[in-house]
Order: C-alpha cells, then sequence, then structure tokens
C-alpha cells in the first residue's frame, strides 16, 4: 500500500479529473427572427410548479428567490427595466439528476482502467418569451456537477449568481 | 507503513465506504437572521399531496405518526408548544421522498473493504433507495417558509423493519432540529 500523502494525492487528482469532466457546460439558442436589440422591458412568468427531481429544491424559497434576484440583477446591469406591461417575460428551470460517467473518457482514448464516477448533475436554465407573440425568444442554461451543492447554503448561492451571470453572458453581443 | 499511519488509512477507507450508502446526512437552508425566539405555538399545516415516489410509504400511518411525534417532541423541547387556541405562530409540513441512486465504491483488493486510488481496483456498483424527509417550518401571519431542513439516508432497510425506521425517523428528525437557529 502507498503511503498516505500519495493515496492523498491520488484522491486528489482524482476529485480534479471528475471536476474537470464535469465542468459547467453553458449554452444558448437564439430564436430564427427574434431581436432582443428590441427589448427594453419584462417581467417574471408565474411559475409552473414543476418538480426539480431534488425534493429539497421542490417549493424552496430559498433556492427559487435566488435565482430570480440573481436574474434581476443582470438583467437591470444591461439596462432591461421590469415593468407590468413588458416587452418579453423571463421565467426558469431547474433540474437535477445522478449522471455516471465512466472515465477517462475525455482524451477519447480507450482507457485500461475505466472507472465509473457517480454525481449530481444540475441545470439551470432561463427563457425569454416574447410577450406579444408568446414564442420563445432566447434560451440560455448551465449544466454541471453540484455534489454537496445544496447542502451548503452560501455555497449554493454562490454557484446560482455564477451560473446565471454565465448564461446571460450568453446574450447576443451589444447586450 | 507506520502502524498508526495504516491505521488512519483503515479509518478513512472504512469512513469512505459508509459515507457512500449507510450514513444519513443532513442540512438545512434558512431565512437570513431568522430569530426563532420570537415565535412560540406551532401547529401542523395541511399535509401536501406529493407523492412520496414508495407506496411502502404513502398513507403509511405508522410513518407518519412517527415523524409527527418525534418533531413535537423536538420543539416542545426547544420551548414550543402547541396553540391552546387560535392560530399557531408556525405551522410545520413535511415531505418524504425515495429514489433510486446509484453508488461506486472502488473495492481496494488488498484489505477488500474501503476506498481505492490505485491502478487495478475493481469497481463496485450498487444501487440503493435513497430517502429524503424534509422538514418545512412557515410563518403562518406571511405564509412565507423561513426555514427548512432535511436528512437523507439509504432507506431500503427502513422500509422493512418497523424498529429501524423508527430509530432512523427520531435520528434524523434529532439532527435536523439541532440545526434550527437560535430557539428559546
Amino acid at each position: 500500500m502507498y503511503p498516505l500523502t500519495i493515496r492523498l494525492v491520488g484522491v486528489l487528482a482524482l476529485a480534479a479529473m471528475l471536476t474537470a469532466c464535469a465542468s459547467t457546460e453553458v449554452r444558448s439558442y437564439l430564436a430564427r427572427g427574434a431581436d432582443l436589440h428590441s427589448y427594453r422591458t419584462y417581467n417574471w412568468q408565474p411559475m409552473e410548479p414543476r418538480s426539480t427531481g431534488d425534493p429539497r429544491l421542490d417549493n424552496n424559497p430559498f433556492f427559487e428567490k435566488r435565482v430570480q434576484a440573481a436574474v434581476d440583477k443582470e438583467l437591470a446591469g444591461r439596462g432591461f427595466e421590469k415593468t407590468a406591461s413588458p416587452h418579453f417575460f423571463v421565467h426558469y428551470h431547474a433540474s437535477f439528476t445522478q449522471e455516471m460517467q465512466i472515465s477517462p473518457s475525455e482524451h477519447g482514448v480507450a482507457c485500461e482502467e475505466c472507472r465509473p464516477e457517480v454525481y449530481d448533475e444540475g441545470t439551470l436554465l432561463i427563457d425569454l418569451v416574447d410577450a406579444r407573440t408568446g414564442l420563445l425568444a432566447w434560451r440560455g442554461w448551465a449544466k454541471g456537477s453540484v455534489d454537496g451543492v445544496v447542502d451548503n447554503q452560501e455555497w449554493m448561492e454562490r454557484r446560482i449568481d455564477e451560473a446565471v451571470a454565465r448564461i446571460m453572458r450568453e446574450f447576443p453581443s451589444g447586450l | 507503513m507506520r502502524p498508526v499511519l495504516q491505521l488512519t488509512a483503515a479509518l478513512l477507507s472504512a469512513l469512505a465506504l459508509t459515507s457512500c450508502a449507510a450514513r444519513m446526512t443532513v442540512s438545512s437552508h434558512v431565512e437570513r437572521g431568522l430569530d426563532l425566539s420570537r415565535y412560540h405555538t406551532f401547529d401542523w399545516g395541511p399535509a401536501d399531496a406529493l407523492p412520496t415516489g414508495d407506496p411502502r410509504l404513502d398513507r403509511d400511518p405508522f410513518f407518519k405518526d412517527r415523524v409527527q411525534g418525534a418533531v413535537e417532541k423536538g420543539l416542545i423541547a426547544r420551548g414550543f408548544r402547541l396553540p391552546d387556541t387560535g392560530l399557531p405562530h408556525l405551522l410545520i409540513h413535511y415531505h418524504a421522498h425515495v429514489s433510486k441512486r446509484i453508488d461506486v465504491n472502488r473495492i481496494d483488493q488488498v484489505n477488500g473493504y474501503g476506498y481505492c486510488s490505485q491502478p487495478g481496483c475493481p469497481s463496485d456498483v450498487v444501487e440503493y433507495e435513497a430517502g429524503t424527509l424534509v422538514l418545512d417550518i412557515v410563518e403562518t401571519e406571511t405564509n412565507r417558509l423561513v426555514w427548512r431542513g432535511w436528512a437523507q439516508n439509504s432507506v431500503g432497510d427502513m422500509l422493512e423493519d418497523r424498529d429501524v425506521m423508527a430509530k432512523t425517523i427520531d435520528q434524523a428528525v434529532e439532527r435536523m432540529l439541532l440545526r434550527l437557529p437560535s430557539t428559546h
């Protein structure tokens, strides 16, 4: 058996590798013909009560209010104003699942010591819906490992702020 | 290797193994600056209609009574009481949820157990039933959730043995309530 320090380094390396495999992925989609530059005002669309897949976060205002506050802050920073009859509605959806990863797969090579790893994956999705047409104008989402995050309120809040900021950076340039 | 290191490694391995499926984890979310000493009375809010995800727990009176009993006992021990008349200051409700989860342990071939970072260790993939018990505390006046606690554990044994269920519930509730901010 290796000395403890070597084992520890091994564990840390494994953790780093896992984190690398499961790092946050951010993507977005702009609907054909949608012009976010024409929007000035927004409001929240009433939330549909859908399960997040994690009982700790279903109907959890500590989670929901943090997401809304983060989105409000990012939109205000881009000059959007919250009004009663807005140009667009915003809503979000969060979902959580357990994922399994057979690593190392990131290098795309066959591995002799493939080992399965499990982690909790969270997806936060933000939709902008045109208020006049009711059609989806823009959708952005972030997906990544959230192991241990929900159990730590401060960490969860930081991850929400970070995810929302990164999603909103996907806005068309000039916004 | 020095014996003390060996022992530490063995303990770490045991801990890693235990932590995977069998150890109860408890945590909570709280409203910033919550002062529970402002409140004196509590009662049960309307039960939620969400399914637990397991038919063995849905409408199980033993489970329900044990959870409610443990919560009442824990809150009364902390200076809260059920109201004689009128509305309580706080409404309590809970939700239980069971889902299947996967756990992966790498088996150390040398000693047969524990987490292994060396090459060539086989992986032991197990599916288990993960249970979550969520406890909510709502301020009656504003209908605002001020605190949520939860406990998560592997519940396969518990669902098949009433004694284990009773003990697990008592432990889960007591550990959740320990996380309450300042009470009376």
